[in-house]
């Protein structure tokens, strides 16, 4: 049975971040990953990392436009740590040996971002994620720290109040087996496997959330859900916002660029949010083309688009056949990436001594109601690092204690069980493209009570059926059935968790629209929703939002 | 026709059987060749670019001087001169350096405009096989082939195969059928025979020297035709060795192409070397001589 | 559209051969191989093994064979897979197969990459800002660092058919990028160390796995850049280098190679097992009029003096 002082779950940025803290701390840790760390899904974020780096540029300045963006539901607190070390973490990036942009003084290129006020937003061509993705690989490999890659995580192993490790399959021989340690990070990212359309990877199952979820660990802010609003139709790949950011235009059917009557200054540069309602309300009137609109590069010179955007003309015509140059490109929104997730403080410690999560499976509280494009990659960086500091930090102060047999058996028991089902007509793949859908229609841009109270009635009856669902066997080399059950259990445990907080968030706040509440209220929802789990499914509770100098200004484009 | 004749080193050096047959041949076919004798080694993939593009410049300069489409024999040169010549036409600021620096002393000066095509190529594009197949006198009925192209005449694709000259992806095999041949197709004909990797790793080398003749075999050839030199070193002169390496027989006589067509416009083995290979011929040429010409 | 998946099954604790096992789906032509095979999965039978992610091409990690051609499934149509209403998926070759599709990475892919020791040391102490780099050099190593690991030109290979052990155009490629960073510190060495057995010596440059690459990335030629600059810096097995030495130096000296010589220079003129070794070979290819007339009997082309010059400017630079 494997034994570390820390094990992190999850290979991506934050979670590989985080154990090259913990390395250079001098813990003894080992990562943990699903897939082989090479294969994560940061390999897909394509915009940026933003830094404060340009002399024309502040932390604070930095730090303004982020909690603006959050439409006010940052905790300001985090936000400055983010900004404020964002710099250093960004710089250290470069030494490990990312190939940031340079401009004409050698230095590295800043590229203007939706949000950000001044550019900030270093960038790689338009694959930052997988340059940064692989240097963090080749640092791991630098320091030697082990990885348990194709091990699938099953539950977290919580003893007399503490975290001691966690229980996973190794895939490679199908054996369950523990993983003791003194602390566990998790990194798990993404739950877009619960949302269709959307951009993820079909390795983002909320596994980290579910797992701190069922521990008894809070989820904070989970309404929170944002929308990439250019995806690639019926792909679910992401166009990147560096595509607006160079000057595309979105138009609609009639070749309008219709951005002028939603964020008449910003245009196409506007957040998010605001591009993904936008788009919405255009194809809700009839103005759409496909169910989408167009994003069109032709009018842009096509050396710079060769050398801003290569992955980006690359991959559209590897998955579309369309050459962006000659065509508009059909994009919709489609679900992106969680803003809520695991409560954790600003050393990345969650309320269970022993638990610590960074990056997209937690929620530390820096985009607030809506991610600034580029600040999620920071995040990863800059919290994953502190993650994997604090829990060195812990680790070297108390002794491991081996977790005792019992929930090893249990877990054992449980798989067997999971055999021995009646699966009733459900699927796996049924139950989870139906939840899928209901998410995206009645949780996704836009929200409503009614719509809200049957995604719930959904989820709930989904989550029946899921109780009878069986799978032939559970182990065996490489046996995928019971990680892809244990999955779709993941994403409906965590979906109920959005949904609840959704119906509870009484105001329009930055991804979260209601149609029924249309207006933001400071005066009754200036606070984090935190959702728990009990038997009877999430019991809401509420936190304040740590502010510090910024006070709540309306937000316009 | 004229071309400009770059025979390259090994057709005169290792395998001085190939010059006089591809010789030989071409004036049967009344295609004329204007040999160019003033001329370096293409550097065989051997040479760094640095100091072999500017060699193979002034080759092409030369060429450009004379009008002319240049022919090699040799499936490297071929390859070679190939990208030599993308990297000089793609490049005027490349081109202007090479032409100030190397060539200007000279008084040379490449302007980018020559075209190099292989003589198998010449034979489709140019000649025609249509009317290779009229000359033919004496057909090889019987004779089973296996081509085996040499990897530099077909790869990088989009310079040796470009858009609209797919047909040289097939042309050995329509040449051997055109002479009156059967085809052995084997999966190795467009793979690397191994010669680069005899200094570095002989065990690999002779591997896939061995890999490639016995496939070969095992498709009931009775012989291999390949239009490079360099492969003809791997697979004929080191067959002894790769036999020995891997404790088998192979036994796979190899020709040259100029030495295939001449074969069946009528010369005689003799004429066309066929007794100066390392790997006996006598079977091949027992089979034909069956052949009424 | 209804379509018959065959997809390549193994499992080794069964001892057997692999068989395809056939599973029929409704499914839409724009739909992808890896989105057909989840499908499966989901719907069909949860013990089918295969790798994949991302579904969009950027993590290289569901390379299959489809249809008998080696592709990246997420970025492969059923559409355009689909041949008289089946599509055949198999493990590619080479590698062996753990179960199903899965086949044994950790030996072939992650091994060579960690033996080329991708990750850059760049000299203490460390500059307070970033290092100062031109986007040129940036750009060259953006195209090489854009490689996602997807081993199609390491399946095409053609030295790592008769020799798995050589470390592959997929980690040579990994090897340049460090070499070519203009921040780390340890080219010579690396140079040297990936001239070892099974290094880049060993790559016949028959530009395969450039062909094989869906990224344009142009392994060969990367191979070539790094053996040239370990010419330059004296690396490579001495064979190697008196091989290379040799070539430039007959050619320089006459115009055009002088193969004779090339053969006694690269196993060492006074390497007396190495010329015995190949004296019968010699001897064979002397009867038969093979053997050229090596050293000053070799004849020099007109012209010869302008190679050498040539030569000569390039070795000034």
């Amino acid at each position: 049975m494997p034994q570390h002082d820390i094990i992190v779950i999850g290979g991506g940025f934050a979670g590989m971040r985080a154990a090259l803290a913990a390395k250079e701390a001098g813990a003894d840790v080992a990562l943990v990953s699903k897939v082989h760390p090479l294969r994560s899904h940061s390999s897909g974020a394509h915009s940026g990392i933003n830094a404060a780096l340009s002399p024309e540029d502040s932390w604070q300045a930095h730090a303004e436009d982020t909690v603006y963006a959050g439409d006010y539901l940052g905790n300001q607190d985090a936000v400055q740590v983010l900004c404020q070390e964002g710099i250093g973490d960004v710089i250290k990036l470069e030494h490990m040996g990312v190939i940031f942009s340079r401009n004409g003084q050698g230095k590295i290129d800043l590229m203007p971002f939706a949000g950000s006020i001044r550019p900030r937003t270093c960038y790689v061509g338009d694959s930052a994620g997988h340059i940064i993705l692989q240097v963090l690989y080749e640092q791991m490999l630098k320091l030697e720290v082990p990885v348990y890659d194709e091990w699938f995580v099953t539950s977290l192993i919580v003893e007399d109040g503490v975290c001691r490790g966690a229980i996973a399959q190794e895939l490679s021989s199908g054996r369950l087996l523990s993983l003791d340690a003194k602390a566990v990070v998790l990194a798990t990212g993404g739950l877009g496997r619960m949302y269709e359309p959307s951009t993820s990877a079909y390795t983002s199952t909320a596994d980290g959330q579910a797992l701190a979820y069922r521990a008894g660990i809070p989820l904070v802010d989970m309404e929170m859900v944002q929308y990439h609003p250019t995806t690639l139709m019926g792909k679910g790949v992401v166009v990147t916002e560096a595509a607006r950011g160079e000057g595309a235009y979105l138009v609609n059917k009639d070749g309008d660029r219709f951005m002028e009557s939603y964020a008449p200054e910003t245009l196409e540069m506007a957040a998010r949010d605001v591009c993904s309602r936008a788009i919405e309300t255009e194809v809700a009137q009839g103005r759409g083309v496909n169910g989408g609109v167009l994003l069109d590069f032709r009018h842009l010179d096509t050396d710079r688009l060769e050398d801003r955007l290569p992955e980006t003309t690359y991959v559209v015509n590897k998955l579309s056949g369309i050459d962006i140059k000659k065509e508009p490109v059909p994009v919709r929104p489609a679900m992106h990436r969680p803003i809520g997730g695991v409560q954790v403080d600003v050393q990345g410690a969650t309320p269970l001594p022993g638990l610590y999560a960074a990056g997209e499976c937690a929620c530390v509280g820096v985009h607030g109601a809506n991610r600034l494009g580029g600040n999620s990659l920071l995040e990863c960086v800059v919290f994953g690092r502190r993650a994997g500091e604090a829990a060195a930090a812990y680790a070297g102060s108390i002794p491991l204690r081996k977790a005792s047999e019992s929930m090893m058996l249990d877990q054992e028991r449980l798989a067997q069980d999971l055999t021995a089902r009646n699966s009733g007509g459900d699927t796996i793949g049924s139950l989870r493209r139906e939840l899928a859908a209901t998410m995206h229609q009645k949780v996704g841009v836009s929200r409503d009570g009614a719509g809200l109270r049957e995604a719930a009635d959904k989820v709930g009856d989904l989550m029946e059926r899921y109780g009878r669902v069986g799978i032939p066997s559970v182990g065996g080399p490489y046996n995928p059935s019971l990680s892809t059950l244990l999955e779709l259990g993941y994403m409906l445990d965590v979906a109920q968790a959005i949904v609840a907080s959704a119906q509870v968030r009484e105001e329009s706040r930055g991804a979260h629209h209601r149609t029924d509440f249309p207006q933001r209220d400071d005066d009754n929802w200036l606070k984090h929703t935190v959702a728990s789990r009990t038997p009877d499914g999430p019991a809401l509770a509420y936190r304040p939002v740590v502010i510090t100098h910024r006070q709540p200004q309306r937000r316009t484009y | 026709m004229t071309y400009a004749f770059y025979p390259g080193c090994v057709s005169k050096g290792g395998c001085p059987e190939l010059y006089p047959a591809a010789v030989k041949v071409a004036e049967r076919l009344n295609i004329q060749l204007a040999e160019m004798k003033d001329v370096g080694c293409s550097g065989a993939g051997v040479l760094s670019q640095e100091v072999s593009d500017p060699i193979n410049a002034r080759t092409l300069a030369k060429v450009e001087q004379m009008g002319m489409t240049m022919m090699t024999i040799c499936s490297t040169c071929q390859g070679v001169f190939t990208q030599a010549n993308h990297r000089l036409k793609s490049d005027p600021d490349y081109r202007e350096r090479i032409n100030r620096e190397n060539l200007a002393q000279e008084g040379l000066r490449y302007e980018g405009t020559v075209e190099i095509k292989h003589f198998l190529w010449i034979l489709d594009e140019e000649f025609g096989l249509d009317k290779l197949k009229e000359l033919v006198v004496r057909p090889l009925s019987g004779l089973k082939v296996a081509p085996f192209y040499g990897c530099y005449l077909r790869r990088p694709p989009e310079l040796m195969v470009p858009k609209g000259f797919e047909r040289r992806k097939s042309v050995l095999e329509m040449t051997i059928e055109a002479l009156g041949g059967e085809v052995a197709n084997i999966k190795g004909k467009g793979k690397c025979c191994g010669f680069p990797i005899l200094a570095s790793s002989e065990e690999n080398s002779l591997a896939m020297c061995s890999d490639h003749t016995m496939e070969a075999k095992e498709k009931g050839a009775d012989c291999m035709v390949t239009p490079c030199p360099l492969c003809h070193l791997e697979l004929d002169g080191l067959q002894s060795s790769a036999e020995k390496h891997m404790n088998e027989e192979i036994d796979m006589p190899i020709l040259h192409l100029p030495q295939l067509v001449g074969l069946a416009l009528g010369f005689t083995p003799k004429e066309m070397n066929m007794h100066r290979h390392m790997v006996s011929t006598e079977e091949v040429v027992k089979k034909l001589e069956g052949v009424r010409a | 559209m209804e379509v018959t998946f065959k997809v390549h099954r193994y499992d080794p604790a069964t001892n057997g051969k692999g068989q395809l096992q056939s599973y029929m789906l409704g499914i839409d032509e724009d739909a992808s191989i890896l989105d057909a095979l989840m499908r499966i999965r989901e719907d069909q039978d949860t013990t089918l093994a295969f790798r994949g992610s991302c579904r969009t091409g950027f993590c290289g990690d569901c390379t299959m064979r489809i249809g008998g051609k080696n592709r990246i499934a997420c970025s492969t149509t059923v559409g355009k897979s689909v041949k008289d209403g089946e599509v055949t998926v198999e493990p590619i070759r080479i590698i062996n197969v753990l179960k199903d599709m899965v086949f044994d990475a950790e030996a072939m892919v992650y091994q060579k990459y960690r033996a080329v020791e991708p990750w850059i040391e760049p000299s203490t102490p460390l500059p307070q800002e970033e290092h100062l780099v031109s986007n040129e050099v940036i750009q060259d190593l953006r195209k090489v660092m854009s490689c996602t690991m997807c081993w199609l030109c390491d399946e095409g290979c053609t030295t790592m058919v008769v020799d798995r052990k050589f470390v592959g155009p997929a980690a040579l490629t990994k090897a340049y990028r460090v070499v070519a960073d203009p921040r780390d510190s340890k080219t010579e060495e690396r140079l040297h160390s990936l001239s070892e057995e099974k290094g880049m010596w060993d790559c016949c440059h028959c530009y395969e796995a450039t062909e094989h690459c869906p990224k344009g990335i142009d392994p060969t030629e990367r191979i070539f850049a790094l053996r040239n600059q370990a010419i330059k810096v004296g690396a490579g097995s001495t064979k190697v280098r008196n091989h290379y030495r040799s070539f430039g130096a007959s050619v320089k000296a006459h115009g055009w190679l002088d193969e004779a010589r090339l053969a006694i220079d690269t196993e060492g003129l006074t390497n007396i097992r190495g010329q015995l070794k190949q004296l019968p070979l010699a001897l064979k290819a002397l009867r038969r009029g093979k053997l050229p007339k090596p050293y000053f009997l070799h004849k020099k082309r007109p012209g010869a003096a302008n190679i050498k010059r040539i030569f000569k400017l390039w070795e000034k630079k």
